[in-house]
């Protein structure tokens, strides 16, 4: 990835904020031509010093190392292979964004824009070719207009019509024409009624934008909940019956089970579980809600955000928050920090050490972000069993799939056969990058026998640099080890040699063979089985409707 | 001797329009709105040429088509298959099937009438060849 011009935002911001080079190099303690040599990109900068600089600067630590753009470019890059424009590199998209912010931004917002057009439109596509009153109705109009036609070039061509053919005829249009507008009105009642259903990607996609915009983690929130939790258990009470105590006392909110119910809720002065609620996800909701009723107005003012345009991006936002605030109430930082470290981030260990469940622990981790206390670097994600895909947390290096499913060879979807434990997988990307997936089916508690089981996987992602440091890794210490190719989703991914093609590649296979059918990428000649010709036609019909 | 043209279609404007056209152009007409019907009546009066409307109830357009050419004497009978525009599918079907021409709704009446005439006076001494070999 090519080097961020991290000197020159440095010196930019330092121009606004009106302080000399001279006054900043003094406030962060080192001498002014080194600055000088920083913003000028002639030193390297990171760590401590640059921490202490945007702190100065009163500027996020992402805006100055350029993290910020990274996955801006990152967007500009999945977007532009998203439409065929595969010799688009990584490096020139950086130049691009550090250059011109907005405009990237405004090719982002376009895309998402373009998507949302193309999902409406397969949508009505969808509509238009299945439902049979539609069809029906097409029928009706067809042959209105054939009769219509036909009969006014009758009367147009023979003069020779004796008045009881010319008035039988005329009336048949008459007639037809009134049916044809009632066809047509049929037809405009039933499309006007697809237009709720169209559902648009953008309030999730702006949400996931804030949370990645703050870096995963939320200082105002955990501060609140340090504060807020040093409260309840101020004279030694244990935490949840001192959540449950203060809901019910402050706040006047009885936690009880309901049958029947499919997901927990707030009815009057109730917040009513399902039952076979587990008890780390009953604990969970009652931190949620009494996060929503005490950090209310904090929550009212992170979402107060530019970024957020719609009043469903904000309601999703602060479910988001709240969300967070729950997992930093139940699991202070510092000692989840400290106990990861020492557990070696074993999720299962954690959980029962906390009280938490797989996936409360892991969003957990995810947030463990704070500038000089900071956990592992991790990435999150969760899918449904057909690959659905919602909460991506990307971090920087590994591109979370924005648009559409993610390879399927990802532990991701190993784990729903994996019941009972994580799965493990080191895996190396197309362009040679490594990560650790470490991935774990989960459910929601233990519904009615004649209800189907929701279940989820849940995925961590971490740079194989860290190896070392999970308990994870352990298996994949010996450099023996081959780690598992894969891509970020069969669209963006040049291996041309994957047995679990689904989609045609819009990259060429790397190495480009010279005269190589750039045409037709689809599947390597010995892969050439049923499921691969089968399914090669799906997505090209889809983007022929989408373009 | 006046050639005669049956329509198999259920659309009872269509084919009064239909019926109008043909006759006025001095051909005999029959007209069945139901697939089984009429395939019986092309089975036995042998019309020189057939407007066959493929969405029929009983048999559709489809099998009636099908079940035409596997009849002796029949295999030849000129037939205009009567779609809908944007149903590239079906016309290329019913060609397969052994259509000879389509016309596509809502159809101008004079092209329809081209090609009934067109069809008429090729198929008249082909089908004369034909049924003396298969009928004789």
């Amino acid at each position: 990835m090519a080097r961020l011009p991290i000197g020159a935002r440095i010196r930019d911001r330092r121009r606004e904020q009106g302080l000399t080079q001279s006054a900043l190099a003094a406030a962060a303690g080192i001498s002014a031509s080194y600055l000088n040599l920083i913003e000028h990109d002639k030193r390297a900068i990171g760590g401590a010093l640059l921490r202490r600089i945007a702190e100065i600067l009163e500027i996020d630590v992402g805006h100055l190392s350029g993290s910020d753009d990274a996955r801006l470019a990152q967007d500009l890059v999945e977007l532009a292979r998203s439409f065929g424009s595969a010799t688009l590199p990584e490096d020139s998209a950086l130049g691009f964004v550090a250059r011109f912010p907005d405009w990237a931004r405004a090719f982002v917002h376009l895309h998402r824009r373009y998507r949302e057009s193309a999902d409406a439109a397969l949508a009505l596509s969808d509509r238009l070719s299945q439902d049979p009153a539609l069809v029906e109705i097409s029928h009706a109009v067809l042959t209105q207009v054939t009769a219509i036609r036909s009969f006014a070039e009758i009367l147009d061509s023979h003069g020779d019509l004796v008045p009881e053919e010319r008035g039988r005829f005329a009336s048949i249009i008459s007639q037809q024409s009134d049916e044809l507008a009632n066809s047509a009105r049929q037809m405009l009642d039933l499309l006007g009624g697809t237009r709720g259903q169209v559902r648009s990607s953008t309030p999730r996609d702006e949400v996931d934008d804030f949370i990645i915009a703050h870096g995963n983690h939320f200082p105002a929130l955990e501060q609140a909940c340090d504060h807020l939790r040093a409260e309840l258990t101020d004279a030694g009470a244990d935490l949840a019956a001192a959540v449950d105590e203060r809901l019910a006392g402050r706040h006047g909110l009885r936690t009880s089970v309901a049958a029947g119910l499919d997901r927990a809720q707030v009815q009057g002065d109730r917040l009513l579980l399902p039952e076979g609620t587990p008890e780390a996800s009953a604990r969970f909701l009652q931190a949620r809600a009494l996060a929503e009723r005490e950090l209310g107005e904090l929550l009212d003012g992170l979402t107060d955000d530019p970024r957020l345009t719609t009043e469903d991006s904000c309601a999703g936002a602060r479910a988001a928050l709240a969300r967070y605030a729950a997992g930093a109430l139940r699991f202070p930082y510092e000692a989840v920090l400290e106990t990861a470290e020492a557990l070696r981030y074993d999720v299962d260990r954690l959980a029962a050490r906390f009280g938490g469940s797989f996936e409360q622990i892991a969003h957990r981790l995810v947030t463990l972000r704070r500038p000089g206390a900071a956990g592992i670097p991790f990435a999150f994600l969760r899918a449904d069993p057909a690959g659905n895909v919602s909460k991506p947390f990307s971090i920087s290096g590994l591109r979370m799939p924005r648009l559409g499913g993610t390879c399927p060879l990802w532990a991701l979807h190993a784990a729903f056969a994996s019941p009972d434990r994580p799965i493990a997988q080191l895996v190396e990307m197309p362009e040679g990058e490594r990560y650790l997936f470490v991935a774990r089916r989960v459910t929601k508690g233990s519904g009615p026998f004649d209800a189907p089981p929701v279940a989820f996987s849940v995925m961590l992602s971490c740079d194989a640099a860290y190896l070392d440091r999970l308990v994870y890794g352990d298996a994949f210490a010996s450099r023996a080890t081959r780690p598992t190719p894969v891509g970020v989703n069969c669209r963006s991914c040049r291996r041309g040699d994957c047995a679990q093609r689904a989609h045609p590649p819009i990259l060429p296979s790397a190495p480009a063979r010279p005269g190589a059918a750039a045409r037709q990428p689809s599947a390597p000649p010995d892969l050439g089985d049923a499921r691969t010709l089968r399914d090669s036609s799906q997505p090209e019909k889809r983007r022929i409707l989408a373009s | 001797m006046t050639k005669t043209v049956l329509i198999a279609e259920d659309e009872p404007f269509i084919v009064e329009s239909l019926t109008f056209l043909l006759k006025k152009a001095g051909y005999g007409v029959e007209s069945h709105g139901d697939g089984k019907a009429a395939l019986d009546a092309i089975i036995a009066r042998r019309p020189d040429l057939v407007l066959l409307d493929i969405m029929l109830p009983g048999i559709n357009g489809f099998d009636l088509l099908r079940q035409l050419r596997g009849t002796p004497g029949l295999s030849r009978t000129p037939v205009i298959a009567l779609t809908a525009k944007g149903q590239e599918a079906d016309r290329q079907r019913m060609l397969e099937l052994g259509a000879d021409a389509f016309v596509t709704k809502p159809f101008s009446n004079k092209d329809l009438m081209i090609r009934i005439e067109a069809l008429l006076a090729d198929g008249g001494t082909s089908r004369a060849a034909a049924a003396g070999r298969t009928d004789g």
